[in-house]
């Protein structure tokens, strides 16, 4: 069923498409709602939240984007609301040196215990909300510059810094702690993969 | 290549899934919430409706009668007029037990359901 049929479908009032609906997007949902909210025991309130607000508002719908970018924009904001409401929404550009110093310092025999893909993966959890944010959308569900600036509202160039900056920071902190039995099981996830 | 390495497991790790889950009935119970809301909305459309329909019967009797029998008319007004607090209440109670039956009642028996 493409875009549009389903759209119609659902304003028809077709609960079987508003459920095929759910299914297609829920995992867009969680990736965007789960990484910016960081709460597992308020994740299944807030997509739910999420995908009401898609249902009062399908009939806006304009086609002017993807499907996926407008649920998205609807997901992006119902959590930054989230997390205004708890203030845990820091509205400024953020400090790389303070997020430095949240990244864990971990020790390289760290890495005989668990391995550096998973230790690289709690440091993205600790990154700031907007570097979560830019990362979730660019790399895990691939949206374009554009579409993330449509999604976030922050400029193009920004998305672009956020990225490379995120980037840079895990490099950093990996750059001291990253060891030569570290480097072996890079090598080894990567080959794995 | 030591830098390449590194680079090429953040990226591995940017595009790995994060360990959030939503629970398998997510979609049933999406799917119920909307369902409630739209059962609300008509109800509480039916509600307005029922209460628009009555208020302009009642107008429109008064209205006619006071051509028929203008004499009552006015001693209806009369007696109105004089018991204002009283009318306002049975008013009052006449349109909560209408709007319990149409609006809270099964708005809360849908509640009590989920639960």
């Amino acid at each position: 069923m493409d875009e549009i049929e389903l759209i119609s479908q659902v304003l028809k009032g077709n609960m079987n498409a508003f459920t095929f609906l759910v299914n297609r997007y829920q995992k867009l949902v969680v990736h965007i709602t789960g990484r910016l909210i960081q709460r597992q025991d308020e994740l299944e309130d807030v997509s739910q939240e999420v995908f009401l607000k898609v249902y009062q508002n399908l009939g806006k719908y304009r086609n002017e984007c993807k499907l996926s970018t407008w649920i998205a924009t609807i997901a992006y904001n119902t959590s930054i609301n989230y997390l205004r409401k708890f203030k845990k929404f820091d509205e400024v550009n953020p400090d790389d040196s303070v997020a430095l110093k949240n990244l864990t310092d971990a020790k390289s025999d760290d890495y005989e215990r668990t391995d550096l893909h998973l230790y690289i993966r709690e440091q993205i959890e600790r990154l700031p909300v907007q570097y979560r944010t830019v990362l979730t959308l660019y790399y895990l569900e691939e949206f374009s510059y554009q579409e993330i600036e449509q999604i976030t509202g922050m400029p193009e160039g920004t998305v672009k810094n956020y990225l490379f900056r995120a980037k840079t920071l895990l490099k950093e902190k990996l750059k001291f702690v990253v060891d030569e039995n570290s480097l072996k099981s890079v090598k080894e996830i990567s080959n794995e993969k | 290549m030591r830098n390449e390495e590194i680079e090429k497991s953040i990226v591995q790790s940017f595009r790995t899934e994060p360990n959030y889950h939503l629970p398998a009935d997510f979609t049933r119970k999406v799917t119920f919430a909307v369902e409630r809301q739209i059962q609300w909305k008509n109800d509480l459309l039916e509600y307005l409706y029922l209460s628009i329909i009555v208020a302009a019967l009642i107008s429109i009797s008064i209205g006619l009668y006071y051509y028929i029998d203008k004499a009552m008319v006015m001693k209806f007004y009369s007696f109105i007029s004089g018991n204002v607090i009283q009318v306002i209440s049975v008013i009052s109670i006449l349109n909560f037990i209408l709007f319990a039956d149409k609006v809270l009642l099964p708005f809360l028996f849908n509640r009590w359901n989920r639960i």
